[in-house]
């Protein structure tokens, strides 16, 4: 019996085994996924310093960009996803805004008051929730997202600076907004689809990957033409 | 229509964003089967290794992240078909200065971007995870008898409907100058059928043209049919349309009827004459970006670094850096074949990308660039 146990237990972990090896990851997505998923302790009082003060006093300690620990970021808090959930993460290239900003306090802009803490502390230990009525002054963390990047994007003219510039739009479920009986054909599910994304369907009609010819601004001579495409002019050797 | 079985109820009700798989379904089997034709797209993206492609593996990204999409237009250049909505760059997401990561060569890897494309360096082999389709020869098709043999890669050299294939697993791509613009023969376009090739799409650029880079390309070769007195290319009619088809190459084999239905079909006149003629395409190679760590090294294009000079040509020699390790940092080809990858010569090469083909004098550390032409305090006879 005891044996017939052991047997079968080893044999449900070397299924177990089996079927997790078999789940495919990206793996630095999955780092980044697993550290946007952490909530860090809320930092009450911070160090009230002059941005500019700040900034020398950071250089004059040697904090440089070889500080700099983690290249990429998921902005993909469970802080805001609380409230609302409508778009899905943002890819932050952290260092390489550090490096192109040159300013660690440009984002960095206050310290933790308690001096045993690092200079540099993530956004969402000190933006939370939007609504603290413990700390008015503080704005939450999706506006202190939105207020530092779309802001910076906007005065270097560089960069995303519309919501799907940044974030994919999380897709509603559609379960009960298909009304459709079973063995629709596609005729009807066509239907069904344009009764509310009747511009889409418009839309579709007028694309490359429908028509299989469109503009083609990027082959010489042709510049100007839009008859071209695989289902009219395309030629290939295979 | 749809396939019988399909479900579309349910398909309507789990609408969502695209994915590689999505995408994939068309774009991977171009050609005919997985990775044939797009050498840097396989149904390895489904779920792909880090080493093959660092922004899907890596960072699981998905096709639609690049190839934006508005009011269904979906962003993207193709160098095999004309038709475009709009075009994607690396350095859209990148910057003009994508090197930042405080190393020595960021200011010289930042100048290069002026005139190198990143996948250059940064994917210096394609078809790296999948073998891609190189030579295509239609003219040998037909032979029923002949039986096909694996290559190396275990890929077959002949199908009787199709010709004769020869295979590539992490080659070395061709380089060329690029200005994102191709030139192409259309169908119904004249060629002169005397030439010995026949360029159906090339790169537009030059080296003295300020905004093309030198840039990786798969060129695929092929023998294919010409009309010998229009001289046009033939649109064979090769799937058969059904039981009865007394036309299709694929069930009666006979060339004649293919052209004659096929250029029907196109609305072009066929002479009753064909030629074989031999054929290239230049395929853009914009994926399969590898890890940092594996972009080529300084001193595998640039052969004046390997001796005893290197950037103390220019730069005071100093005790706290080993100019030769950070020259030769980059593509490990030992440790790729290692890993299973057909690189065995591509180790210990130099001038990986021909500076002489593309116009250079040479080297053009020795010989200057294509605008500055620095001396870079280098004598002839002090190397």
């Amino acid at each position: 019996m005891i044996k017939k146990i052991i047997f079968y237990s080893g044999f449900m972990i070397l299924v177990a085994a089996l079927s997790m090896a078999q789940v495919w990851k990206a793996p630095d997505q999955e780092k980044a996924k697993e550290r946007a998923k952490e909530r860090v302790k809320f930092i009450k009082d911070y160090k009230d310093e002059d941005n500019i003060l700040r900034k020398i006093a950071l250089i004059e300690k040697g904090i440089s960009l070889d500080d700099v620990k983690n290249n990429y970021f998921l902005l993909d808090s469970p802080i805001i996803k609380e409230r609302e959930d409508h778009y899905g993460p943002v890819r932050f290239a952290h260092k390489r805004h550090a490096a192109l900003i040159n300013d660690c306090t440009e984002c960095h802009h206050y310290r933790p008051k308690d001096e045993s803490m690092l200079e540099t502390t993530r956004c969402s230990a000190c933006h939370q929730d939007s609504f603290n009525a413990d700390h008015p002054e503080r704005i939450g963390l999706k506006a202190a997202f939105h207020q530092q990047c779309t802001e910076c994007h906007q005065e270097e003219q560089n960069g995303p600076v519309t919501c799907t510039g940044c974030h994919l739009k999380n897709v509603p479920d559609h379960k009960d907004l298909v009304k459709l009986a079973d063995n629709s054909d596609a005729f009807q599910v066509t239907a069904e689809c344009l009764r509310c994304h009747d511009q889409a369907g418009e839309d579709m009609l007028k694309t490359a990957h429908w028509n299989w010819r469109g503009p083609s601004p990027y082959t010489v001579k042709h510049r100007k033409d839009v008859q071209h495409g695989k289902g009219t002019t395309a030629l290939n050797n295979y | 229509m749809p396939a019988k079985g399909v479900d579309l109820k349910m398909v309507a009700q789990n609408v969502g964003h695209s994915s590689r798989a999505s995408c994939g379904a068309c774009h991977f089997n171009g050609g005919g089967g997985d990775a044939i034709k797009h050498a840097d797209l396989s149904r390895q993206l489904l779920e792909p290794d880090r080493m093959c492609d660092v922004h899907m593996g890596g960072y699981d990204f998905s096709c639609e992240e690049c190839h934006k999409t508005r009011n269904h237009k979906i962003a993207g250049r193709s160098s095999s078909v004309a038709a475009s909505e709009g075009k994607v760059s690396c350095l859209d997401c990148h910057s003009d200065s994508p090197h930042y990561c405080g190393s020595l060569l960021d200011h010289h890897l930042n100048n290069h971007v002026k005139s190198i494309d990143c996948n250059t360096c940064h994917s210096p082999v394609y078809a790296k995870c999948k073998p891609t389709k190189t030579w295509w020869d239609w003219s040998k098709a037909g032979d029923k008898k002949r039986k096909p043999k694996k290559d190396k890669y275990g890929q077959p050299d002949y199908h009787w409907k199709k010709g004769e294939f020869i295979w590539k697993e992490s080659p070395k791509p061709t380089y060329a100058w690029f200005n994102g613009y191709m030139d192409r023969i259309l169908m119904g376009e004249k060629v002169d059928i005397h030439k010995k090739v026949i360029n159906l799409t090339s790169p537009v650029g030059s080296i003295k043209d300020s905004v093309s880079k030198i840039t990786p390309f798969k060129l695929m070769k092929g023998v294919q049919a010409v009309d010998a007195e229009n001289d046009y290319f033939l649109v064979p009619h090769l799937f058969p349309r059904d039981k009865n088809d007394t036309t299709a190459y694929w069930k009666n084999l006979d060339w004649e009827k293919a052209f004659i239905d096929g250029m029907n079909a196109v609305g072009l006149d066929y002479s009753g004459t064909f030629k074989w003629l031999e054929t290239w395409m230049y395929w853009r190679l914009e994926h399969e970006v590898m890890p940092a760590t594996f972009a080529l090294s300084c001193v595998q294009c640039h052969e004046s670094l390997k001796g005893e000079r290197t950037c103390n040509r220019c730069h005071q020699d100093s005790k706290n850096v080993d100019f030769k390790k950070v020259l030769n940092k980059g593509t490990d080809f030992a440790a790729m074949k290692a890993k299973g990858r057909d690189v065995g010569d591509l180790i210990n090469t130099t001038d990986y990308i021909d500076f002489k083909a593309l116009g250079y004098k040479g080297d053009p550390i020795i010989h200057g660039g294509r605008f500055k032409k620095l001396p870079m305090g280098y004598k002839q006879n002090n190397n």
